[in-house]
């Protein structure tokens, strides 16, 4: 099986988020990238699909600025991937996410894909449409908020579950699809340090990127806001259990309103 | 951008989605009532028209196909490109549940549309469109200008009101579901197990949320945070020590790694606050933290903190609740 998955850089969980001087986004200056989590979640089934049905490989493609996104492909090579592909985008204005879907189409497109990974989402923009517009774009059907997912050669089916608001879904497709990963049920390995050093060295493929049609849409950030701070919390003196409830309640009510 | 705007009716347990009035009304304030047409598919569209008249939508395209019950969001993708072609609209708003993301993400593809999602304003600026949507779990804010001649946008669930009732009969235009490619036909939903009934809200859906943490110390006190949850009709959450330990399945977790909430009140009990949890719930309007350690990090972006043993405090807050309630 040819595995794609795909995987982005976002900023570590612990940033402290800072806005631009222009205003318009984050400051990026300072901060550490890392894979998104649901990426390493991704990168995690790409490689034990890839252990559970011998002769498959597993592709990572990237579309970024430098040096984040070749750093990331090199995390995910370290990892046990078999090869790399970097849409390289000029630094600047973070890509829109259908950007960075067709970007990442492009490369998809050209290179042999059975099965394509991606995360839910990346814990920067959440956005949450790059698996689907990448499947629109390659003409595949895709499914998100996936659990659980088998390779069934017998029947030459993908097996999965689904959880949406409706509740859990079982379904079957055959390849080639998308598939959009719910969240980290799998327990991501991580790499050691012959295989990190050895990674540096292997070759990135790198694919530019083609200019968007005129009649596409796009978005453009215009502003980034944080909130004010929160000043902590407001303690709620009591010398009984009850009493806490009792005040608690009170100002559920009457202060915060948000008790009916 | 002006003109039309079609609103992509949801199913949820056999009648219209809460997000579908909720997108009624975001198109509605955008536009005219007269500029808002509803988009239903599935065997049951003909019958759930009716939903959308509610809300003044007197115009519904219909696609009436069993096919399309258990459908992917390609197809069904397609068909909104073509409803939205065929009566003229520039703009299709939808839930942001997992059906909407998708099928924002598709039309961004398919129709050349701008796509926003987890939308909670929704302006028009001068000839385009503008949205507000939290970004980072919640801890930002961004602001984007859609450009383009067509846009597509799935809105946060809960941000928005839906319209006051005001029904009018509705004009169905059916269309057919020709011309889907044999492949988006091919995969095949096996089974539905529904979330159980009066199992309370989901967690992403939930207007209070509460959540336990290791303070809680073993998966059978779990009770208490439940029982609490129960007396406000909220949903029930944990960090990730919680689903860590097998105290409570994964589908539990709140945080960086399990589901990210904003509702309109979140009781923390015995959670510490590591960033890992904070960035699922710290958009939600009221935090209420309950731990015995002072000094817990929670305490920092809580609203109202109880430092006391849950153990004690948990009942007797559940207790007061259910009083007040007459419960």
């Amino acid at each position: 099986m040819e595995i794609v998955v795909c995987v982005k850089p976002v900023p570590d969980a612990e940033t402290r988020l800072r806005t631009s001087a222009d205003g318009t986004s984050l400051d990026i200056e300072a901060v550490k990238f890392v894979l998104a989590g649901y990426d390493e979640s991704a990168v995690e089934q790409a490689l034990l699909l890839k252990e559970a049905n011998p002769g498959s490989k597993v592709h990572v493609v990237s579309a970024g600025p430098a040096p984040r996104t070749e750093e990331v492909l090199r995390a995910s090579l370290a990892l046990g991937c078999d090869q790399a592909t970097w849409v390289e985008i000029a630094p600047g204005v973070a890509p829109d996410p259908l950007t960075a879907a067709r970007a990442l189409a492009r490369a998809v497109s050209s290179a042999p894909h059975d099965l394509v990974l991606c995360g839910k989402q990346a814990g920067d923009d959440e956005a949450g449409v790059v698996g689907a517009a990448l499947a629109e774009s390659l003409g595949l059907p895709d499914f998100s908020a996936v659990l659980d997912l088998r390779w069934d050669p017998g029947s030459s089916r993908l097996r999965f579950q689904r959880a949406t608001e409706s509740g859990v879904e079982k379904w079957e497709a055959p390849l080639p699809c998308v598939v959009s990963l719910q969240q980290a049920w799998n327990d991501p390995r991580t790499a050691k340090l012959p295989a990190i050093l050895k990674s540096r060295k292997l070759p990135i493929a790198k694919v530019p990127l083609e200019p968007l049609a005129s009649s596409a849409g796009t978005t453009r950030p215009t502003k980034f806001e944080l909130p004010p701070p929160r000043t902590g919390a407001k303690m709620i003196e009591f010398k009984t259990p009850e009493e806490a409830a009792q005040k608690l309640v009170r100002i559920l009510k009457e202060e915060a309103k948000v008790f009916p | 951008m002006t003109g039309l705007t079609l609103v992509v009716g949801e199913l949820h347990d056999g009648a219209l989605s809460d997000a579908t009035p909720e997108a009624v009304g975001v198109a509605q304030s955008l536009s005219g009532k007269e500029e808002v047409i509803g988009f239903l598919a599935g065997s049951s569209s003909r019958a759930l028209a009716a939903g959308f008249g509610r809300y003044g939508v007197g115009r519904v395209v219909i696609v009436d196909d069993p096919r399309l019950d258990s459908a992917v969001a390609a197809v069904t993708a397609q068909l909104v490109a073509q409803a939205a072609d065929s009566v003229g609209a520039e703009l299709v708003v939808v839930g942001g549940t997992t059906f909407g993301r998708n099928l924002v993400a598709r039309l961004g593809v398919r129709w050349n549309a701008a796509v926003a999602t987890g939308v909670t304003a929704l302006s028009r600026n001068g000839p385009s469109l503008e949205v507000r949507r939290p970004v980072f779990g919640g801890r930002a804010t961004e602001t984007r200008q859609l450009e383009g001649t067509h846009a597509a946008v799935a809105i946060r669930p809960h941000a928005f009101a839906a319209p006051v009732e005001s029904a009018v009969s509705v004009t169905l235009t059916p269309i057919p579901a020709d011309g889907i490619p044999p492949t988006f036909w091919a995969p095949k939903r096996l089974s539905v197990e529904a979330a159980p009934r009066g199992a309370g809200p989901t967690l992403t859906d939930a207007s209070i949320v509460v959540s336990g943490g290791r303070g809680v110390r073993a998966a059978e006190n779990f009770h208490l945070v439940e029982e609490l949850a129960t007396s406000l009709g909220a949903a029930v959450g944990a960090s990730r020590a919680v689903t860590d330990a097998g105290w409570r399945p994964a589908g539990y977790q709140v945080g960086q790694t399990g589901k990210a909430v904003s509702p309109q009140l979140y009781i923390a009990v015995g959670i510490s606050g590591a960033i890992q949890h904070l960035v699922g719930m710290v958009s939600s309007r009221v935090i209420v933290a309950i731990n015995s350690d002072s000094s817990a990090p929670i305490f920092k972006v809580a609203d109202y903190g109880i430092v006391g043993d849950l153990f004690q405090v948990v009942p007797a807050l559940t207790a007061e609740i259910r009083r007040t309630r007459g419960q």
